[in-house]
């Protein structure tokens, strides 16, 4: 009785700091921060890049959400398969976007600061990063669902959903669903 | 990317901004779908439990009434980029070996503490301009003149927000007015010109053109201070629009979530 009491008490001061989803959300984090990085360390050019950090996004990124809540109120309007084809492109957009901005022997050096919990199932892990010489402040959002993912990239404040968000709200202004769909389609054919 | 970069620069493209910000573009998640975030087969079902969570960013938020205009001034800035501004940057990059620019960086940095050190004061934050004051005399005398950073090492030193006269503004409670794409500049809003052209004064870099104006060397210090901020900033120019929809708005949205975050500091 009194070993187990005494387990007890010890495990009182664990329950106080980070809990069990924050923990839980940053290992998942750094697993899939380590997994890009050998795969960035080891590649020769960004074609290469983006064939093989795709499944990796794909396993620790909810592209779903991020395209749905980069549209907004007007994702109802669409149809399953316009959902499907918005989905489809902005994962290719993302993707490319994201593996542009590894250069081949430049390692990037990243910090995990404290995570926290903004409400249940949601955690907002902040880092910085220091790459080619300057620091950046950038904060992963992950929420839970089929495992932690992440949701959303905050560089300097700046949201990548949010940035998306003004973008395909003008689009859908001007022609709904298919305006939307048509503009992703454009600039995923055609890179600026 | 920091805003201490904008304002001395006679060149560079920036992104960032504040106050006809009603709704913020990137508000932190305000509610509770735990079950909210679908799973990333598109079937119908997973849709549409997710449909809760389609407020989750508003759209954007800043008073645009020159929108025409400023779309022309920022293609013209966007031409001038390519043309003008990366062969002379990747010249800078490719003449002066690293370690130089990196010393040349870290002076200008310290030279520009009375920027920092103002704005601190003026937001009533006499702690972060007791720390701004230390800093620069550890990296003045330590530093030899501010070419080495050794306040890096110092971890209450290390890492300190910048202030900036435009973000003393929204502390004070003005608002952006409205949104401006500047010549060169770039984006910026009716505050935040006002605010760079306190930077500017403030700078003790733009100093010596006011006393010893005319002369071709007065403007060789300024201009360094421009190109070795000048490949960092198209770097960021670069990723907020390589895949965007709309370049301008994905700059003008970018320029004010990060003058927001800024404002927070």
């Amino acid at each position: 009785m009194i070993p187990r009491l005494l387990v007890l008490a010890a495990m009182i001061p664990f329950l106080g700091t980070a809990s069990a989803s924050t923990a839980e959300a940053e290992k998942r984090l750094k697993t899939a921060v380590d997994e890009v990085l050998t795969i960035a360390d080891h590649a020769s050019n960004n074609s290469g890049l983006i064939e093989s950090l795709r499944p990796v996004l794909h396993k620790y990124l909810s592209f779903s959400a991020m395209t749905r809540r980069a549209v907004g109120p007007g994702w109802r309007q669409f149809t399953l398969d316009q959902q499907k084809k918005a989905i489809d492109l902005f994962t290719i957009l993302i993707i490319r976007t994201y593996s542009s901005k590894f250069t081949p022997g430049e390692h990037p050096e990243i910090t995990f600061k404290s995570a926290t919990e903004a409400e249940p199932g949601r955690v907002e892990i902040p880092t910085t990063l220091l790459y080619k010489g300057s620091h950046y402040s950038v904060t992963y959002r992950l929420e839970e669902a089929e495992g932690w993912r992440v949701t959303d990239v905050v560089i300097e404040g700046v949201s990548m959903v949010a940035n998306y968000r003004s973008q395909f709200d003008s689009e859908f202004k001007k022609g709904g669903a298919d305006a939307v769909v048509g503009a992703l389609s454009q600039s995923v054919e055609h890179p600026k | 990317m920091k805003h201490h970069l904008l304002p001395t620069l006679l060149l560079a493209a920036s992104a960032t901004l504040l106050t006809g910000c009603t709704s913020s573009d990137r508000l932190p998640p305000t509610k509770s779908h735990p079950a909210a975030v679908g799973s990333d087969k598109h079937d119908s079902k997973s849709v549409k439990a997710a449909e809760g969570d389609l407020n989750e960013y508003s759209a954007i938020s800043i008073a645009d009434p020159l929108e025409p205009l400023n779309r022309a001034t920022f293609w013209i800035n966007d031409g001038l980029y390519t043309v003008v501004l990366r062969p002379i940057t990747k010249g800078y990059q490719a003449v002066i070996p690293k370690v130089v620019r990196t010393g040349i960086h870290n002076v200008f940095e310290n030279v520009r503490f009375p920027v920092r050190l103002v704005n601190d004061t003026l937001q009533g934050n006499f702690k972060r301009a007791g720390l701004e004051t230390e800093r620069f005399f550890v990296n003045t005398i330590a530093g030899v003149g501010g070419i080495g950073r050794p306040s890096d090492h110092i971890s209450s030193l290390a890492d300190l927000p910048e202030g900036d006269t435009g973000q003393t503004f929204a502390k004070w409670g003005i608002g952006h007015g409205i949104y401006i794409v500047l010549p060169v500049l770039g984006p910026s809003s009716l505050r935040d010109t006002v605010g760079i052209a306190g930077d500017y004064a403030l700078n003790p870099v733009n100093w010596i053109s006011f006393v010893y104006g005319g002369y071709a060397w007065t403007i060789a210090i300024p201009s360094t201070n421009s190109l070795r901020v000048t490949h960092e900033q198209l770097g960021v120019y670069d990723t907020a629009t390589k895949s965007s929809l709309d370049k301008y708005l994905a700059i003008r949205s970018s320029y004010i979530q990060y003058r927001q975050e800024v404002a927070k500091k």
